[in-house]
């Protein structure tokens, strides 16, 4: 069984589901920092997912299909911001619409845009994206040839490269530029922000803006890459495990490793699947750890908070 | 004209939308250089004419000058650009960011404009904190370091964006006696670097110790400019406190008999370690109105959480009828037969969306004369809300209208009708007429007494020495957490006593003030 | 500003939510529209939005279609068992998005039972359905409990549970409980006695279980308007720290509002499983919960226009169905409808200028009339 789950292709897949759930997991810390709570990054996913593997379709290029993609995460978060903060809709409602259009209004949408009608069931993107138009892979040299270090790390998307890096650049947005520094202190304080002039709708939209961006790539890596076409159903919850994966890790970081943990529940579940173990079952894995997982880091946060407030009154006295 | 006024307020008068008069041709001039005091009770209307400075609301009437020129202060951005910077009572800090970061958001130094110059950010709040010795550590999170600390940073805040005027809105509110030591010293330093500074405070001490002139303004209006050296405490005091309007109330001498709320040596600590309650003993009996007056903050509002189970003191007991509260619920208190008149109808008082109906079962709506079996007794539920709307003259076209629509009298004259009906044996009543019109005041008032003279306790806590003074029976003054005075018979005492206790200047001694105890 | 005014507004606002969505709709389907030339394009517009909005109640020779009724009554069903649910449970500000998963649920333990328990005659649909809802309150019982005391977000734990209880039930059904003389993956057939009845057995599927749902509706707005529990509820979702004040329980409520929407949805699974179906054969969530959302936020959490709410979207599902068979449109057009309509139904600031003109309106009034009766106060005073 051990030997199963240590295997060179074990840690790739890992590696490779991890991608989607991270990026979106930064969109989650992004987001979050800037006090949204953004419950639609599914179904911004969805739509990103689907308007990337089209244009990547009708283009002929895949590097069509990842811009549209990124434009179509960006569009629909800067409407949501514009339900919520300019119409002011409940944050958690404007999130379930999206997630609506993106369950049933993308079938809709693909539908007319392709013309394929047959079965409402089967009806995806998946027989349009042909290999060519995938998003390339690479081979890093030197780590290539290491044994079992190569063939982990090296061979991936070159998405799944550059969302990695994005954990880094995601800290330097946050931490290292004025941007960041509105968007903390409008998340946590907006009077103290909008006191010294800061506009606190103006930095809300850039942060959903890029929180569109990260959903957009995540689309991208799902339909012209990981899933190879869209279709219903394909992600799976992410967009919502990726909100868990938030609430544990809050910062890129953290997210990281709590995006990495939900990688390793689903590539366990595939290991699982393949030596005959009920693929169902197996799919609950993830789920039943989101849940674990925020409970445990609930009832930390209720601990550290008392430890912090009796440390508090102890030092005062 | 003459130079030497920075700021010259001339006959500001200032209506809010609701129609309550906040300001009421009030001047105000200060000198260049000087540390000019603000003095005023709760609601005297020093908040609102210093928020007109510093652009968060604007005048009705009268103008504004700074240097001389006229001004039109539209937002604290433009405040900020003619030099004026405010210090808020509650911090308008970011606490997840460090120090250097809190100071320069907004006008955050940038590398090759992308990059925050964080570098830059620190150098600046050290050349700042050098310059003024305000020491402060840069690179600490906002959310670590102490409230003194804190205060410097808004401070800084306000000089590193050019302000040559501040304002300090009771800025030894949150501080511990050192705290405020140190900040004297940095306030009178930075006056001597030619800074000018208004200084807002109810402590008389303070205001003694460090400030050159003041302005003392009363209901709204002026009271007059005075250099400091010139006033005692006693005259300070009697131009601060005192009554205009006196809303007479008649009632018959209390004959107070069963002790209902028995509260000794209760001690409380805030989050941020000040001591907000010390060793306060008291009891109120039935059939009497005692009083708590003070000066806002001083230990009412803690007090008040512990009696109704919002907080837990730290030491001491709490005991109603007999029982000790302590660890209680709000419906275990309420079983008890306490009720609360809210400090903040509108967060705890009502639910603005539901009807006055609604509204007015909360506390009752498990009981059985309301219940049918499992279903509401609707009959006996529109009774009830009929009768308390008559008795208790809301205005209003039905039940059914939905509370946050009425006006404040009568959203107050709904939390008190619930309050005062469901056989209370204990009211607190915490600011029970605050903002609200007179004929609601007056009925609110009346109806306290009725109640008290049919054998209810009441605990009565209000900054309005008005109503303070007129509806209790005996009173407790309350200064820095402690019970600084107890009167057993209100009618002979004078505003000027009064104003003596609240604002520090005596204290009784301990013998005199343990006969609140009635042991 | 009075009640029938704002009952007015909601009107007013509901009306244009739903011309908006339906203009939307109409743009969507021109755009989408075969043809070659703005006419054809219009001609089929035309032909989509008549089967839409028309068909679903009329046949094409302008009679009235009986059947047409009974098919989008028999579509009202599920959600408004699942629309009474969240209607609960966001009353409490708990927005718990578990009716989806619960339905399912409630479908497949339902099913278990009717298949297996020898339960005599008329008992077995009741012990059934019954069972199907316990199953589902136990199931979201796990959100709430963790919301209340931990904080955690009922929301993405709901979402979770979705997930579990899809793979759950899939797993149950391949491995120990399909029927293997089939060729799909179903369920052995339910016993006999436990069909809900048709009430009109034209093929539509309008079975007894609208009956229970109108029951439940009913007795979901005596349990919101009538009790101290649902009471209570209202209360939490209005302001939570005047319930506390007010000594209502606070932690009990969230829980209490989050079991019984779960209950409902458990039961409403049941019910369809046993009147539309002789085999338990759900795959995948049916999509019932995500629709009684938008049913609870068209009724504004009120029971007693839930069924309303159903009406329009089940007339709405059935003509986009009629739609996309008359024409090339897809009928998840529905989808794209339902999203719009819910996030303008939900948007406080839709109309709020109209909606200030008339608080304003109201304030003033009510000011004349104060003044009025001080007038009159002082009058006899004199």
């Amino acid at each position: 069984m051990l030997q199963l789950i240590i295997s060179e292709d074990f840690f790739f897949s890992m590696i490779r589901i991890t991608a989607p759930i991270l990026l979106a997991t930064l969109a989650a810390i992004v987001c979050e920092k800037g006090g949204i709570s953004n419950i639609g990054l599914e179904g911004t996913m969805m739509l990103a997912a689907l308007f990337g593997s089209l244009a990547s379709y009708y283009a002929h290029s895949w590097v069509v299909g990842l811009l549209v993609a990124i434009l179509a995460g960006v569009v629909v978060s800067a409407l949501m911001c514009f339900f919520i903060y300019n119409l002011q809709t409940n944050m958690i409602l404007a999130g379930t619409a999206v997630n609506m259009i993106g369950s049933g209004g993308t079938i809709f949408l693909v539908k007319v845009i392709t013309g394929l009608t047959e079965g409402t069931q089967m009806t995806s993107t998946t027989g349009l994206i042909t290999q060519d138009l995938l998003m390339p892979t690479i081979d890093i040299p030197l780590i290539k040839d290491i044994p079992f270090i190569g063939p982990v790390l090296s061979g991936h998307c070159f998405l799944t490269y550059l969302t990695f890096i994005l954990v880094f650049v995601t800290w330097v947005i946050l931490y290292k530029t004025p941007l960041g520094l509105n968007i903390r202190s409008v998340g946590e304080n907006p009077n103290a922000a909008s006191s010294v002039g800061v506009s606190v709708l103006k930095v809300k939209y850039y942060t959903f803006i890029i929180g569109g961006v990260f959903c957009g790539l995540a689309g991208a890596f799902m339909s012209i890459y990981y899933a190879m076409g869209w279709s219903q159903g394909m992600l799976a919850g992410r967009g919502f495990i990726a909100l868990a994966a938030q609430a544990m890790g809050i910062e890129p970081v953290g997210g990281l490793f709590a995006s990495l943990i939900f990688g390793f529940a689903q590539a366990l579940r595939i290991k699982f699947s393949a030596v005959g173990i009920d693929s169902n079952i197996c799919s609950t894995i993830p789920y039943i750890i989101t849940i674990i997982g925020l409970v445990v880091f609930a009832i930390r946060r209720i601990q550290n908070e008392k430890k912090k407030r009796s440390a508090e009154a102890l030092n005062n006295k | 004209m003459s130079e030497e006024y920075v700021i010259q307020m001339k006959e500001i008068t200032k209506v809010y939308p609701n129609g309550v008069i906040a300001n009421q041709g009030v001047n105000l001039d200060v000198k260049r250089g000087e540390i000019h005091a603000l003095m005023g009770e709760n609601g005297a209307g020093k908040s609102t004419l210093m928020k007109m400075l510093f652009g968060l609301e604007q005048p009705t009437t009268g103008q504004i000058l700074v240097n001389g020129e006229e001004v039109n202060l539209t937002s604290p951005t433009v405040a900020i650009s003619h030099g004026i910077g405010m210090v808020h009572q509650h911090f308008m800090l970011v606490p997840n960011l460090t120090v250097a970061e809190n100071i320069v958001l907004g006008m955050t130094p940038t590398k090759s404009g992308i990059f925050m110059d964080y570098e830059k950010a620190v150098s600046l709040t050290e050349e700042y904190s050098k310059k003024f010795n305000l020491i402060v550590d840069a690179n600490a999170k906002v959310k670590d370091i102490p409230v003194g600390m804190k205060q410097k940073v808004e401070i800084l805040k306000a000089l590193v964006r050019g302000a040559k005027i501040l304002i300090l809105d009771e800025p030894t509110a949150v501080l511990t006696t050192q705290e405020t030591v140190e900040l004297f010293k940095e306030l009178k330093n930075l006056k001597n670097q030619g800074y000018t500074l208004i200084f807002i405070s109810h402590k008389l001490n303070e205001i003694m110790e460090i400030t050159d002139r003041m302005t003392i303004l009363r209901g709204g209006k002026s009271q007059g400019v005075y250099n400091t050296k010139d006033v005692t405490p006693q005259e300070i005091s009697r131009l601060m406190v005192g009554r205009d309007v006196i809303l007479k109330v008649e009632k018959d001498k209390a004959k107070p008999t069963d002790e209902v709320l028995r509260v000794r040596d209760v001690e409380f600590v805030n989050d941020w370690g000040k001591k907000m309650l010390d060793k306060v003993s008291f009891s109120v009996r039935k059939g009497e109105i005692l009083g708590i007056a003070g000066v806002e903050g001083n230990g009412q509002k803690e007090l008040v959480d512990i009696l109704f189970g919002f907080n837990t003191a730290n030491a001491g007991t709490v005991e109603v009828n007999g029982v000790n509260i302590k660890g209680l619920n709000q419906k275990q208190l309420r079983d008890l037969n306490i009720s609360l008149v809210p400090e903040d109808r509108m967060i705890y008082g009502i639910a603005g969306a539901a009807s006055i109906e609604e509204n007015v079962i909360s506390d009752r709506c498990e009981k059985p004369e309301y219940n049918k079996g499992p279903i509401f007794n609707m009959n006996a539920i529109h009774e009830t809300s009929d009768q308390l709307i008559k008795d208790y003259t809301v205005l209003c076209k039905s039940r059914d209208q939905k509370v946050g629509m009425l006006s404040g009298g009568n959203i107050q004259k709904v939390v008190v009708a619930r309050e005062f009906s469901n056989n209370p044996k204990l009211i607190i009543a915490d600011q029970p007429t605050r903002g609200i019109d007179v004929g609601a005041t007056e009925f609110i008032r009346k109806k306290l007494v009725e109640l008290s003279r049919s054998g209810i306790a009441v605990l009565l806590v209000s900054a309005d020495l008005n109503e303070v003074m007129e509806l209790s029976d005996s009173l407790i003054v309350m200064h820095g957490g402690q019970i600084a005075a107890y009167f057993e018979d209100t009618s002979k005492l004078t505003d000027e006593e009064m104003g003596r206790y609240m604002l520090g200047i005596d204290k009784q001694s301990p013998e005199q003030i343990k006969e609140v105890c009635h042991e | 500003m009075n009640k029938k005014r704002s009952t007015m507004f909601s009107v007013a606002k509901g009306a244009l939510a739903i011309f908006v969505s339906l203009l939307v709709a109409a743009v969507l389907v021109f755009v989408s529209a075969a043809g070659d030339t703005v006419a054809d394009k219009l001609a089929e517009t035309g032909i989509a939005l008549k089967s839409m909005l028309v068909s679903p109640l009329f046949k094409a020779d302008g009679s009235f279609n009986f059947k047409g009724l009974c098919d989008v009554l028999a579509l009202m069903i599920p959600i408004m068992f699942t629309g009474v649910g969240t209607c609960i449970m966001f009353s409490a500000n708990q927005f718990n998005l578990g009716s989806e998963g619960g339905i399912m649920l409630g479908a497949f333990v339902t099913a278990c039972v009717a298949v297996y328990a020898p339960i005599k005659g008329v008992l077995l649909p009741i012990v059934a359905i019954l069972a199907g809802g316990i199953a589902t309150a136990i199931v979201l019982y796990i959100p709430a409990t963790l919301k209340a005391h931990f904080g955690v977000s009922e929301m993405v734990n709901s979402l979770m549970l979705n997930s579990i209880i899809q793979y759950t039930i899939m797993f149950l059904l391949n491995m120990y409980l399909a029927d293997t003389t089939k060729g799909q993956v179903q369920m052995l057939p339910i016993q006999e006695n436990a069909a809900l009845p048709q009430i009109i057995n034209n093929g539509s599927k309008f079975h007894v279980g609208f009956i229970i749902a109108i029951v439940v509706v009913a007795l979901a707005w005596i349990f919101m308007y009538r009790t101290k529990w649902g009471y209570s509820i209202r209360m939490i979702g209005i302001n939570q720290d005047f319930s506390k004040y007010s000594g209502l329980n606070v932690v009990k409520i969230i829980i209490l509002a989050q079991v019984l929407g779960g209950f409902i949805a458990g039961i409403g699974g049941g019910a369809e499983m046993l009147g539309r179906y002789t085999a338990y054969n759900w795959k995948t969530l049916p999509g019932y919960g995500w629709t009684g959302v938008t049913v609870a936020i068209l009724a504004g959490n009120n029971p007693l226009f839930v069924p309303f709410a159903a009406f329009f979207i089940s007339y709405l599902n059935k003509g986009c169905t009629l739609m996309a068979t008359y024409t090339s449109i897809p009928s998840q057009l529905i989808d794209i409808i339902q999203a719009v309509l819910f996030i303008l139904f939900a948007a406080d600031k839709f109309l709020s200028r109209y909606k200030q003109k008339l608080v304003v309106k109201s304030a003033e009034e009510e000011a004349a009339i104060k003044r009025q009766t001080e007038l009159e106060f002082r009058g006899g005073e004199k």
